[in-house]
């Protein structure tokens, strides 16, 4: 089949300097894809190379099998639309007619609009929710409705693959899901091919069917949005620390910034802290301690527990059990060695039954060997955090007597250092 | 549905404004020194117009009414109606193209290269026609050509035309050829009253010869202008959308820009340089009937038309028998007047 858009070993500078060094994609028909990269990177360039808006120094843009020199302008205005980032226009056309300008690419110098050009426009008003505006002016509308307008304008230029220029960043989030959801209708339904450049990552991964991530004028990494939107790959082009996980409510990945390498000095890591939780108990404590620059470790964790997968997400080392197990003795042992090589430990507020009850042997065990131990008490009175019939709550007490170090909150121990 | 209502609404206007600029041509013959009746004159130009001119009896009309209808006033009327038609066609598509409110038919120092031309001629004592043509206005002609050559190849980047770079080399071209002219005004200070009236711009005592000979190629350019209408529509809303829109930018700037740097040019050889004309006239028809080019620019010229022979009518009449140039009466009622549109509207330009 001949994709929608193949570009090859394209290059494109505006001065000496190229902005785009080498880029080769091809993208099938009705895709819907994300283009994604920090400023500068050659998004916005890479969009006006393949709109034929500037000239490459070199390589080959293909829309449809055909090289996009070869089309006249306004054939090619018949294949694609852009949607430009700046959509503001000072002069008072009505909505009408601003959408009715899509239909030029159809009309000679000489011909008069039809009455199919009339239908074709108020069928893309309709379809963007912009047919009630249809009478007023274009500068009177507010930002979202004219960024849908300016939609509508390409919608009846009837093209098969529609470019978008930043087309959600001066929007609010309402209006940003309401203009992404009118694109992936129009994808859904009329197999549009959609091309978008975007930053916000998460509405990105939402969205699109691939994902294109710019960095430094050249794609770092191309395809699904969990093939693309990794730690690595987000950490190389934004230089960024980040935790990026499954939204569950929309089954999409969802990208959290936790802190900025490089830019933000990183403390060294010149302690290491063994962090013993579970069940959750540990995510606050994890993500800080690791935004702080600690070397951490953590066990024993099940597999599968959500501070094993924050663990994971951040690659930290762990001393794992099968899921929902009792801690083996060997498990233990690795544990033990853990703490002997960590200079600081901390007991996250974990429930204890008889499967973890180990962890805290192992606690007690770290104040036996002189370790400084951290306890964030997260217990509460009313809550029952002993399964054990008392011997956890025991041995806890024990341990408070041999000076386990009690702290509300984690900040205690950043601050201290 | 909406469109197609506002289309009949143009088609209204254009005819209102048709009418509006035949009975001015009338009226304004008509009003001078000479007592001649409004009738009169409709019977007199109608006597000359093919098909209805035989069947209109005007033998109790004095002949010297005849003589100063047709000889001197109808002329100077018909060519004030083709300076304001131009100069306003040529401010609509200036400000359409250079996106720019204070771009006008001068604004790529057409005024200034016509100006330095005619005072050559001027200077020299030139008296010789040159193919039939008056030395002044083929000297103002041919500097203002050269002018606007120069300015665009200056502006010129790569196969691109900036309109800053145009606007800017154009203002920085034009104040050079100015300077030029005021040096030679200042060297040769007896001709120095002579080029000051003609840069103020006049109708007056023309005949039909300069009429006959710039109205083909100024009314063809006007109509070609208005086929571009609706490219000049969509770059108003930005040169990128109009790219992708399939309008051919560069090349639509290029040949806006030589007809009507090519129709300014014609007008002001003949009138000298009338200001104010093409840089009022197109606002305050898009005031009046919005930015659509496809009503703008018919309106802009057939108004430009009205304005100017309304102007020319009080240059010549307010203290006759001393004639005032034009330009500095067109400037005296357009910009008050622009001034209470402005007010009234509060919305800016």
């Amino acid at each position: 089949m001949v994709k929608a858009i193949k570009v090859q070993s394209l290059k494109f500078g505006y001065k000496d300097d190229l902005v785009l060094k080498d880029i080769s994609f091809s993208l099938e028909e009705g895709q819907f894809m994300s283009i994604i990269g920090p400023n500068g990177s050659g998004k916005s360039t890479l969009l006006k190379n393949i709109c034929n808006l500037e000239k490459p120094n070199s390589g080959e843009i293909e829309i449809h099998g055909k090289n996009i020199s070869q089309y006249k302008s306004k054939e090619l205005a018949k294949k694609i639309a852009l949607v430009p980032q700046d959509t503001f226009i000072s002069y008072d056309f009505s909505v009408f007619d601003v959408v009715l300008m899509g239909r030029f690419p159809y009309l000679g110098r000489f011909d008069k609009e039809t009455d199919e050009d009339f239908e074709i426009t108020k069928e893309a008003l309709k379809i963007t929710n912009t047919f009630h505006l249809r009478d007023r002016n274009i500068n009177e509308i507010s930002g979202g409705e004219r960024q849908r307008v300016i939609i509508a304008r390409a919608l009846a230029q009837e093209p098969d693959i529609i470019f978008l220029d930043e087309p959600t960043s001066h929007l609010d989030i309402n209006h940003q899901m309401d203009l992404l959801n009118i694109l992936r209708n129009l994808n859904k339904e009329k197999n549009t091919t959609i091309v978008l450049v975007i930053h916000d990552i998460n509405l990105a991964c939402r969205y699109s069917d691939i994902i294109m991530l710019l960095d430094k004028g050249e794609i770092l990494s191309i395809g699904s949005p969990k093939e693309v939107v990794t730690r690595e790959n987000i950490e190389k082009a934004y230089g960024l620390n980040t935790i990026i996980e499954e939204n569950p409510y929309t089954n999409s990945l969802y990208i959290v910034p936790l802190s900025l390498n490089g830019i933000v000095k990183k403390v060294d890591k010149k302690e290491k802290v063994h962090i013993i939780s579970g069940g959750g108990t540990g995510r606050e404590i994890i993500s800080k301690l690791e935004e702080a620059g600690y070397d951490l470790s953590l066990g024993v964790i099940n597999v599968g527990d959500s501070d094993w997968q924050l663990g994971k997400e951040l690659s930290i080392k762990m001393v794992e059990e099968k899921p929902f197990s009792h801690i083996s003795e060997e498990a233990f042992k690795k544990n033990i060695q853990f703490i002997r090589e960590a200079d600081i430990v901390v007991l996250g507020s974990t429930p204890y039954g008889r499967g973890n009850m180990k962890n805290l042997e192992a606690a007690s065990l770290a104040l036996n060997m002189g370790k400084t131990v951290y306890f964030l008490d997260n217990y509460s009175k009313d809550n029952k955090f002993d399964y054990t019939d008392g011997e956890a709550e025991k041995l806890l007490n024990e341990m408070k007597g041999k000076g386990l170090l009690i702290i509300n909150s984690i900040d205690e121990i950043i601050k201290k250092a | 549905m909406s469109l197609k209502r506002s289309k009949n609404k143009y088609a209204t206007i254009v005819v209102f404004l048709v009418l509006a600029l035949i009975f001015s041509v009338v009226l304004f013959s008509t009003i001078g020194t000479a007592n001649i009746k409004i009738s009169d004159t409709f019977k007199i130009i109608g006597s000359k117009l093919p098909l209805i001119g035989e069947k209109i009896n005007i033998d109790g009309i004095p002949d010297s009414h005849k003589t100063i209808i047709l000889k001197i006033r109808l002329p100077r009327v018909l060519l004030g109606v083709l300076v304001g038609a131009s100069l306003s066609s040529a401010g609509v598509a200036f400000q359409g193209m250079f996106k720019n409110p204070m771009a006008d038919p001068y604004v790529m120092g057409i005024s200034s290269g016509a100006a330095l031309g005619a005072s050559l001629a001027i200077i020299l004592g030139l008296r010789k026609t040159i193919f039939a043509i008056s030395p002044i206005s083929f000297f103002a002609f041919i500097g203002s050509r050269i002018t606007v050559f120069s300015v665009y190849f200056i502006s010129r980047v790569k196969n691109k035309v900036p309109v800053t770079n145009l606007l800017l080399s154009g203002v920085a071209i034009g104040q050079f050829l100015t300077a030029i002219m005021s040096f030679l005004m200042v060297i040769y200070s007896k001709d120095m009253e002579k080029i000051i009236f003609w840069t103020l711009g006049s109708l007056s005592g023309k005949g039909w010869e300069p009429l006959i000979r710039i109205a083909f190629p100024t009314i063809l350019s006007i109509m070609i202008l208005n086929f571009f209408s609706r490219d000049l529509n969509i770059i108003l809303t930005g040169e990128e959308s109009a790219k992708s829109l399939g309008v051919e930018v560069e090349k639509i700037k290029i040949y806006i820009l030589i007809l009507s740097s090519f129709m300014t040019a014609m007008v002001v050889s003949v009138s000298g340089i009338i200001g104010f004309v093409g840089l009022i006239i197109p606002h305050i028809v898009r005031l009046l009937v919005g930015p659509d080019h496809r009503i703008l620019l018919p309106s802009a010229a057939l108004v430009g038309g009205i304005f100017m022979i309304f102007a020319d009518t009080i240059a010549r009449t307010i203290i006759s028998p001393v004639e005032i140039p034009v330009g500095i009466i067109t400037a005296m009622f357009g910009g008050p007047f622009f001034i209470y549109l402005l007010r009234k509207k509060k919305k800016g330009i």
